[in-house]
């Protein structure tokens, strides 16, 4: 929990006829995290693999079917989980065949469907276009039967009609408007057949839009309006009985094709994962890291898949020189139980921790959800905020970690709500456990500065943690570590024992002033000293002090300066958490005042109510987003800022990501 | 009177401090006369356009960028006459003027979107029209095809004519419909604008000065449409741009059948006759309609001060001076001598009496 699972270094040879199988097992195991051998020593070597492009573009086109059978077909629910990975070569032959089974009964009717939709839009579009020249009551028939005149429908914007006219001066013509529709004039324009040319010419530059007519259609507008109508009544029965045929369809498939959509996935991407392995000659080779506890089920799974033909490694990292160097970073797989599991966004959020770091995300769960409930204790309002997070836990597939950080900050405010006794505001309901913040603002604040020294308190003892497990020893003197941490716990002391029992003795102030000042000049001097014992470290001869050791003396000064003040501000920082905790309590004081005004204006209770409702949604919405951002805030600046430096690179699983 | 004294005191004040920073006679001079282009560099930084020029020791000086970086002085002028202005309807006036160099930047946009070309590669053709411009440019950047910026722009002219174009774009596959649609859609703008204006004083002094420009871009279009790209005189009357004030449709759609340059001549109308009268080549009637149009704008200048025609006048005179130097550095640019220089541009420019 305090620290990322323990990984280790698998690398696998197999030969070129195993390597199918071999990715099958990987593929059901998931947990490894793929290294491209091109970027190790190997790959240097020219042990660079191929992917198999035929056999991948053979399912590029099996998923181009399966997705289109899919989009006719369209199964609802979500997508089946495979039960058994496929081995790419060979599932490719049971895949073509199931895909091919189902397109022989499905493609007919999914073709015939897309015709008669096809058909009715057309048809639609059709009547649409013989609506706007309705107005013109045109018996199509004489039109066509004209001998020396032309004809067109169309639309020109009601701008350029005057241009129309003039630009055919001189030619034979008539412009006959419509209707109209958007800003455009629906027009009938005729010229003699001769000057067909010059009325097109003259259409074409004032932006016509022609409304072209099938030659099919006969009679009166209206008439050829009644048959397209009772055409198009037809069509739709059709496309109906088309409908029910695909629901059966859909019914018959619907899963398997789902569940043949995940294998052929499944399957690219193993085979794209292809491009990471090494390869010389006949062999592949791959490397990447796996959970220790999972080597020994892998080894074994691969060996009986392959008939023990093919050769798996583990290498210790302690053991890989690029690790030891810090050129290699060895990755981060989260080992958090499931409540706390979705405060891992808020860490990577920050940083992904380093392998060699404690991984912090237990302990942000944990302050934040105190945090937050003493800024937002409300029995009421925690169990809405409860109810917003299973509806996004339960609904909201994509934000299921929202939903679950949601409903235990909700139950965090509910726990605080009890202990300050408030249920939506109202504070005579049920005793408080603890205390009513309004009442004891004082020891609220108080409280609320214990609090972040406990916080901080904590960030120093996980820094000196990490410091020692890191080997940064020379840290150790810093005003980030121990020395650091001694002289914050010695001012904090100092506090407690004056609030305590008021005033310190001789004895007490002459031993704070003699430990803060020689820790004060001890972290001052530390990186000047560690200079001038690098210098002896290269050999050379301490004749003369190092260049630049005034420099660095007052700028250790300004450093040890500036985080003592550090502390002091990340102290005081945490007083937030009462004064929001207060203004929680202050909101509502506001909404009763508002009801009680509203009350006294309109004299009925409903009113009373409706503004403690609204004023209640107002408070959770507002406030619940801004004690969110404070608690965010206190955790990064105030706790983060004290152990954690991140830059560790996330472990990513084998077919992890979707395609 | 008083209130129109009142409303365009500012914008007047605003104005004539601008028009101090022309180009002045000596600056005309030294850049005719510039024995080489990078001598007119040289001179031109030291005048009011030094100051949008780039460093031009350490950066290239391909003409092409200049022209655009020229621009930048009139796009700021439009943006301080608009600010200076107080009514909606007057500013309103200003920006459908500004939104001409909206619109070929949009034909840019097209162009590039047409040849698969993506910003970067056209940023150099694009006017930078700073804030003034209200258009999504970063999403049109992202569109895919015409009807898409089309919907984007439905709330703005653009996006309507664009709309009304797409049927003939579709129909015949290249971006000549569109084009005319932003460019027609600019002056239909600026034509409602114009009767948009509140004062007579305003729509009138506002007609004063834009028709006749209207007419000098109509009798130029019905050159260019005609002799350099062959079309009918059916097609170069519905291409042409409203708003004019000599030019009827009927002017026009004789100037259209005109065979040649006499006949085209006797088609005008008389008071343009004066101006152009002694033009033998298409190419000059550039020249002689700017010179003319120049003096309108200068016989405004000494008129009645309080109306838009002031702020409408000097932009435009602005944006002539901003032609006349690009004319003058692409000659210089490809070596032309002063005396083939001053053929293209007009006399207040070159101080050269064409009529």
């Amino acid at each position: 929990m305090f620290r990322p699972v323990k990984l280790t270094r698998l690398t696998i040879q197999a030969p070129e006829d195993r390597i199918s199988a071999v990715m099958a097992v990987l593929g059901d195991l998931r947990l490894l995290h793929l290294i491209r051998v091109e970027e190790t020593h190997l790959g240097h070597l020219g042990y660079v693999a191929h992917i198999d492009t035929s056999l991948l573009e053979h399912y590029d086109s099996l998923l181009a079917r399966a997705n289109r059978l899919l989009r006719d077909l369209g199964p609802a629910g979500p997508s089946p989980g495979i039960r058994k990975v496929p081995q790419p070569d060979k599932a490719v032959f049971r895949l073509e065949e199931d895909l091919a089974h189902i397109e022989t009964e499905a493609l007919r009717p999914l073709e015939q469907k897309k015709k008669a939709k096809n058909a009715i839009s057309e048809h639609e579009a059709l009547i649409a276009r013989l609506q706007l020249l309705e107005p013109a009551k045109i018996d199509l028939d004489r039109l066509h039967d004209l001998r020396y005149v032309t004809w067109r429908a169309g639309l020109i914007p009601e701008e350029n009609l005057n241009k129309l006219e003039q630009s055919l001066v001189g030619t034979h013509h008539t412009l006959i408007p419509v209707g109209r529709k958007e800003q455009r004039v629906v027009l009938m324009a005729m010229s003699l057949k001769k000057d067909e040319k010059a009325l097109l010419r003259a259409l074409k530059s004032a932006f016509w839009d022609p409304l072209e007519l099938p030659p099919g259609i006969h009679g009166t507008i209206g008439t050829a309006l009644d048959q397209l109508s009772a055409e198009l009544e037809n069509l739709k029965t059709g496309l109906a009985g088309l409908d029910t045929e695909g629901a059966e369809l859909t019914r018959k498939h619907g899963a398997r094709l789902k569940y043949l959509r995940e294998e052929i996935l499944l399957a690219r991407q193993l085979l794209k994962a292809q491009a990471k392995f090494g390869q010389i000659d006949h062999t592949y080779l791959l490397t990447g890291w796996i959970p220790v506890a999972l080597f020994e089920e892998l080894k074994k799974r691969i060996l009986k898949a392959t008939s023990g033909k093919v050769l798996v490694e583990r290498v210790d990292p302690k053991d890989i020189k690029e690790v030891r160097s810090g050129i290699l970073k060895i990755p981060i797989l989260f080992n958090n139980p499931m409540l706390v599991r979705p405060f891992e966004r808020l860490t990577t959020l920050y940083g992904t921790p380093s392998y060699e770091e404690l991984e912090p995300t237990v302990f942000l769960a944990v302050s934040f959800l105190l945090l937050f409930g003493m800024m937002f204790g409300d029995v009421g309002h925690g169990a809405i905020l409860c109810g917003i997070g299973y509806y996004v836990f339960r609904k909201m597939y994509r934000y299921i970690d929202y939903g679950i950080i949601l409903m235990e900050c909700g139950v965090s405010s509910m726990i605080f709500g009890l202990l300050y006794g408030s249920v939506f505001g109202l504070e005579d309901l049920i005793p408080a456990l603890w205390m009513h913040p309004m009442a004891e603002i004082n020891h609220f604040m108080v409280m609320s500065a214990f609090l972040g020294i406990g916080i901080i308190s904590l960030g120093l003892i996980l820094n000196l943690i990490n410091v020692i497990r890191q080997h940064r020893y020379g840290e150790l003197l810093s005003t980030s570590g121990l020395a650091g941490a001694l002289l914050y716990w010695l001012g904090v002391g100092l506090v407690a024992r004056y609030l305590l029992s008021g005033g310190l003795s001789p004895l007490e102030v002459i031993f704070a002033k003699v430990a803060a000042g020689a820790l004060i000049i001890l972290m001052i001097l530390q990186r000047p000293v560690r200079a001038v014992l690098a210098q002896r470290r290269t050999g050379e001869k301490w004749r003369h002090l190092p260049p630049g050791l005034g420099g660095t003396i007052l700028e250790s000064f300004i450093e040890v300066l500036d985080d003592l003040l550090r502390y002091l501000a990340n102290t005081v920082s945490f007083v937030r958490v009462a004064a929001f905790a207060l203004t929680h309590a202050g909101l509502f004081i506001a909404v009763f005042s508002l009801a009680d005004m509203v009350q006294n204006v309109h004299g009925q209770g409903f009113f009373y109510w409706i503004t403690i409702i609204l004023g209640n949604i107002v408070i959770i919405a507002l406030e619940g987003i801004v004690v969110s951002i404070q608690t965010l805030r206190l955790e990064y600046y105030e706790f983060f800022s004290k152990f954690f430096r991140g830059g560790g690179k996330p472990f990513q699983p084998l077919l992890e990501e979707k395609l | 009177m008083i209130l129109a004294a009142a409303r365009y005191a500012y914008p007047n004040a605003k104005v004539r401090g601008l028009r101090s920073r022309r180009l002045t006679a000596q600056d005309r001079h030294f850049l005719m006369e510039a024995k080489d282009f990078s001598s007119f560099l040289a001179y031109l930084a030291t005048t009011p356009y030094g100051r949008v020029l780039p460093n031009l020791e350490e950066e290239k000086t391909d003409p092409w960028v200049l022209e655009r970086l020229l621009a930048r002085s009139l796009m700021e002028d439009y943006a301080k006459v608009t600010r200076s202005l107080r009514g909606q309807r007057e500013q309103e006036l200003v920006l459908a003027l500004f939104s001409r160099f909206e619109s070929e930047n949009l034909k840019v946009l097209l162009r590039a979107l047409f040849s698969g070309r993506g910003k970067q590669a056209v940023s150099r053709l694009l006017y930078p029209l700073g804030n003034l411009s209200a258009l999504p440019w970063d999403d049109l950047w992202a569109c895919n095809n015409p009807a898409e910026i089309a919907d984007l722009l439905i709330r703005n002219p653009f996006g309507q004519a664009l709309k009304h174009a797409i049927p003939q774009f579709n129909a015949q596959g290249r971006l000549f419909p569109l084009e005319m649609a932003l460019d027609l859609s600019c002056f239909q703008r600026l034509k409602q604008a114009i009767s948009g204006l509140r004062s007579k004083a305003d729509r009138k002094a506002a007609k004063r000065i834009l028709g006749p420009y209207v007419d000098i871009l109509n009798i130029l279009w019905v050159i260019r449409l005609k002799i350099h790209y062959g079309l009918s005189h059916e097609e170069i009357v519905n291409y042409s741009l409203p708003g004019g004030e000599l030019l009827t449709l009927s002017y026009l759609h004789r100037l259209a059948r005109a065979e040649d340059i006499s006949s085209f001549l006797e088609q005008m109308p008389r008071s343009l006759q004066r101006e152009v009268g002694e033009v033998r080549e298409w190419e000059d009637f550039h020249t002689y309609l700017e010179t003319w149009f120049l003096r309108l704008i200068a016989r405004l200048f000494v008129g009645p001060p309080f109306h838009i025609g002031i702020e409408i006048a000097f932009l435009l005179e602005k944006e002539m001076e901003l032609t006349g130097l690009i004319t003058l550095l692409e000659a210089k640019a490809q070596g032309l001598s002063p005396d083939q220089t001053v053929k293209k541009l007009p006399m207040q420019f070159s101080g050269v009496a064409h009529v």
